[in-house]
């Protein structure tokens, strides 16, 4: 119920381009399927260590240099603790489970395209149009990071557009994001000039991007939306860092990057104070 | 004046500020302290007492409480009438012979109110007048006598508030009103609020818990001539209404510890469809979301009558006042309700006046008696079928396992059966009245007084018995989890399984995590399992309903535990599902606890795919939300959408609550910040910090995500 309006099914698309140092999704980065390890659930009973094929699994932990997703791990574990994340589905199997939800859905609720950067795939637009087909609201969560014909494809068969921009500084996004900022801007302006509804959703780091001017520019982004559906300010969150462990990385959570609610209110009633 | 909200949202002010006074003085314990003060009347030392029959003696309890009972005017209050003696909390009558109580009380109804509006308690003196005159000289004299004499305590009584009232300053309106209600029949709103609230208090004086019913149905018309005539406009109707409503927590005093101290089965109802099919929505019904939003009491708990059609107005309303969190409202599916009712044998037009009985059990009001007797399935397949896991036959296959489990239930509803059966086919059915008069209810309850028969002893037009199974997800996923490990997947043999859930699963971590954690359980929305649950349900409705018609009573199948799985949790052994000794397990139709993991949608897809109109007095589902997913006007529409689809599926009654299990430790921290903050435990609500450990930490277990 967090994506878009009313009751939705989110369909994560794994695979992105970026790869935001406060990415709260780590685990849909890579395009590939990934083991899960989640290390609280472990109960060392060593069912791993005998299915692995490859001796990934040992004493010494998880050894993701050999493992070759093979998932007779995650098959193996009796707690959960190693998953298989990521699979291969049709658009058929994708709005099967949507509908599942149907009953909830109301005029309001429907399907939100999340990841990852569900536009990175092309297949996105197969279950866009199939979404449409059927009668369901599309919602698509988006850095914008996507070739022109995907995205003038996308636009006419997206009811709303999640737009995150991470920063408006050219310097500090691609730091951060590892991309530049212009072709983000330059899909924006696509999507805008076709007409595509559009809400803005963006990050907010204490110390990376809490200052005045950035609030100016992300304003002065809102207003030359001609379909605009609103602002979201969303505070960074370190429980990000603790899925980073998750697909093997280190715990890249910073406290010292969560905004107070000070913060988060002082940058809300700048901005509103400048649509 | 603030009213705490389990999330922190700030209410709205429409009301005065001595009415929010009076409701934040009434959440403070100031009436339900002074209710303590004087436990009961006093029997003892009365010439002859001994001599008296029981219902003499009843009638003469009823008469003390009437003529000594403290009479409290509050300050500033719009509506009069209290009941001030402290046994009645405790569900008997306040009296006492040798210090100790005698009769006991009567709950899980809801009594006719609308005879009272319309014809007055005089109505109901010439019917019982009637009736003493016809069964004079017969056996059935002594209830009649009881009647009338009930009537007269209830006449000395209002006597009594009068003579205060009038020696009072300021509360003219208040003697004003009760000079015409209610003896007379109400003729405006006001009087109409001061009526039904003036028998209820009388009603609780004498120990008894009855529902109200549906309040709009009841109020509607009255307030829409007022309003119509300009006698009334609608702030003052909605001051005069709050007062109702703060009044229902007169009994608030910090001291009834445990399950809480605002459970007493006087629930209440708006929306829905009257006889004909037509919507019954009218202003009455804002003004109770109006009042709920402002004051944020857990009294009356409401619930909401939903349908296929309901206005989205409405429906915005009660979505928008939900959020506030505090579970004090709940909602009926009446299309599912009403066809449980039809099926069960009631005609179209009565099925739709249904309302609860004061907790989510649903009646027809003011003519049903009602009881239903709760029992723990999953302790049936630990103990009987499985011989305590250690007498387990060895069954061939699932359904071999499945049919002898169902040959279990069935004894036990036979049982429960021939228990409650006997009060019809006693050779001396007379036996029940003398143990537990009850003359006060049955006099608002059709047609006790016309019969000559009392409540329990067949007076109402419907009596109804109905087997209610706790437990539900538990047992379901005990035998889904067998079927798979033992059946299916043959992981392990039964008589291996069964040593093993005999040692607590003990030495057995790896298979325990395993059932655990690689099935899908009841409420995730997968068809294998549902199926299990379903196919449950059906049966035992069916074993239920076989006995119909063979006494007395109807015996429509229920579901529920409300707060029994705490109680449950220390006569069960481990369960196959991966659960331990000890761990309390599922409420009502939900879930196991963390056993769900796909959100409410699945957990309500999962509730609907039983059929439901199977199980004519309830099935209850409880919801928690997470607070951010309601946030927001998309967090609005998502709730909105929620309940159309619950309506949709076909649910039946399901109460949601938003609450933030942090706010809730801290409340449970600070008790003393949070003596408004209201939870929803079951069938009722409860303020949070008069739960006492064991129940805060199963809600704050139940808020967690």
């Amino acid at each position: 119920m967090h994506d878009g309006p009313g009751v939705r099914t989110t369909v994560f698309l794994k695979g992105c381009p970026l790869h935001c140092e406060w990415c709260h999704n780590p685990e849909t980065q890579s395009p590939d399927p990934e083991i899960l390890f989640y290390k609280n659930k472990c109960i060392g009973c060593g069912n791993c260590v005998n299915a692995c094929p490859v001796g990934a699994h040992g004493a010494d932990g998880f050894d993701r240099k050999r493992c070759v997703i093979c998932a007779s791990c995650a098959e193996a574990c009796p707690t959960g603790a190693l998953e298989l994340c990521g699979a291969d589905m049709t658009v058929g199997e994708i709005l099967k489970t949507a509908e599942r939800d149907r009953a909830f859905y109301g005029d309001a609720g429907g399907v939100t395209l999340s990841g990852g950067e569900p536009l990175a795939q092309k297949n996105a637009v197969a279950l866009l149009e199939a979404c449409r087909d059927v009668g369901l609201s599309t919602v698509v969560d988006t850095c914008g990071y996507a070739d022109r014909e995907t995205l003038l494809s996308a636009v006419p068969l997206t009811d709303l557009f999640l737009w995150d921009v991470k920063d408006t500084d050219e310097d500090r996004h691609e730091k951060y994001t590892g991309a530049p900022l212009e072709p983000m801007i330059e899909s924006l302006n696509i999507a805008n000039e076709a007409g595509a509804r559009i809400r803005l959703r963006c990050i907010l780091i204490n110390g990376v991007n809490t200052d005045e001017e950035h609030y100016g520019r992300l304003a002065n982004i809102a207003r030359n939306i001609k379909n605009f559906d609103g602002i979201d300010l969303i505070p960074y969150h370190a429980y990000a860092g603790t899925k980073a462990t998750f697909v093997g990385r280190n715990d890249s959570g910073r406290a010292d990057w969560i905004p107070t609610a000070e913060q988060v209110a002082r940058a809300n009633r700048i901005i509103r104070g400048l649509l | 004046m603030e009213f705490s909200t389990p999330r922190g949202m700030k209410r709205p002010v429409r009301l005065s500020e001595e009415t929010r006074r009076f409701a934040a003085d009434s959440l403070d314990r100031k009436y339900g302290l002074d209710t303590l003060k004087t436990k009961a009347v006093v029997l003892d030392g009365i010439e002859e007492f001994s001599d008296l029959s029981d219902i003499e003696q009843y009638d003469l309890a009823i008469r003390m409480i009437a003529e000594t009972a403290p009479v409290r005017i509050c300050e500033g209050e719009k509506i009069s009438g209290a009941a001030t003696l402290g046994f009645a909390i405790e569900h008997v009558v306040p009296a006492t012979l040798n210090g100790d109580w005698i009769f006991p009380s009567i709950s899980h109804l809801t009594v006719d109110f609308e005879t009272v509006l319309k014809r007055g308690i005089n109505g109901i003196e010439q019917d019982a007048k009637e009736a003493f005159e016809k069964y004079r000289g017969t056996e059935k004299e002594p209830f009649a006598k009881s009647c009338l004499s009930c009537l007269e305590s209830f006449r000395l009584w209002h006597k009594r508030y009068l003579g205060a009232l009038d020696a009072a300053d300021g509360y003219k309106s208040n003697a004003e009103n009760l000079r015409q209600v209610p003896f007379k029949p109400a003729g405006s709103f006001y009087e109409a609020v001061q009526s039904i609230w003036f028998t209820f208090a009388f009603l609780r004086l004498c120990g008894n818990w009855p529902g109200i019913g549906r309040i709009d149905v009841l109020l509607g018309d009255y307030l829409k001539r007022d309003l119509a005539s300009g006698a009334l406009t609608l702030d003052e109707a909605r001051e005069i209404l709050a007062h109702f409503f703060i009044k229902g927590c007169e009994w608030v005093n910090g001291q009834y510890i445990g399950s809480g101290d605002a459970q007493h089965y006087q629930n209440i109802l708006i929306s829905g469809v009257d006889e004909e099919g037509r919507d019954v929505t009218n202003e009455v019904s804002y003004l109770v979301l109006d009042i709920f939003e402002e004051l944020g009491i857990s009294d009356f708990p409401t619930t909401v009558r939903l349908n296929e059609n309901t206005d989205e107005k409405l429906l915005r309303r009660v979505a928008e006042v939900m959020r506030y969190g505090g579970g004090i409202l709940a909602v009926y599916n009446e299309d599912t309700v009403v066809s449980a009712f039809v099926k069960a044998g009631y005609e179209l037009c009565e099925a739709r006046r249904f309302a609860n009985d004061g907790c989510w059990e649903v009646q027809i009001p003011g003519k049903t008696y009602f009881t239903y007797i709760p029992f723990d399935s999953l302790q049936i397949l630990q103990k009987k079928t499985l011989g305590e896991y250690e007498a387990a036959p060895d069954f061939d296959s699932f359904d071999e396992l499945y049919e002898a489990y169902l040959s279990d239930l069935g004894e036990r509803i036979e049982e429960i059966y021939l228990t409650e059966a006997k009060r019809f086919e006693e050779q001396d059915p007379f036996k029940w009245k003398r143990a537990h008069p009850c003359t006060v209810v049955s006099l608002f309850e059709n047609d006790c007084v016309k019969r000559g028969l009392s409540y329990i002893e067949g007076g109402p037009v419907y009596n109804v018995t109905s087997p209610h199974i706790g437990g539900l997800a538990d047992t379901v996923n005990s035998l889904f989890a067998i079927k798979k490990l033992v059946y299916d997947e043959k992981k392990v043999p039964l008589s291996d399984l069964m040593k093993i859930l005999k040692n607590n699963w003990e030495g057995e971590e790896a298979l325990r995590q395993y059932a655990l954690n690689r099935y899908d359980y009841y409420g995730n929305d997968c068809d294998e399992v549902d199926s299990v649950a379903a196919r449950l349900l059906s049966d035992f409705a069916d074993i239920c309903t076989s006995f119909n018609g063979k006494c007395g009573y109807s015996f429509p199948a229920g579901v529920s535990t409300f707060g029994r799985q705490l109680e449950w949790s220390h006569g069960r052994l481990a369960s196959p599902h991966g659960r331990r000794v000890g761990e309390v397990l599922a409420a009502n139709c939900s879930p196991t606890p963390d056993t769900e993991y796909e959100g409410a949608t699945a957990v309500i897809r999962s509730y609907c795919k039983a059929d439901l109109t199977k199980l004519a007095t309830g099935a209850a589902l409880d919801i928690r939300l997470l607070p951010s997913s309601v946030d927001g006007d998309n967090g609005l529409e998502a709730l909105i959408s929620l309940l159309r689809g619950f309506v949709a599926l076909g649910g039946f009654f399901m109460q949601p609550d938003i609450a933030d299990a942090s706010v809730l430790r801290e409340a449970q921290l600070h008790p003393e910040n949070y003596r408004t903050l209201s939870v929803r435990v079951s069938g009722w609500n409860a303020r949070f910090v008069t739960l006492d450990r064991e129940w805060q930490d199963m809600v704050i277990k139940q808020n967690e995500h």
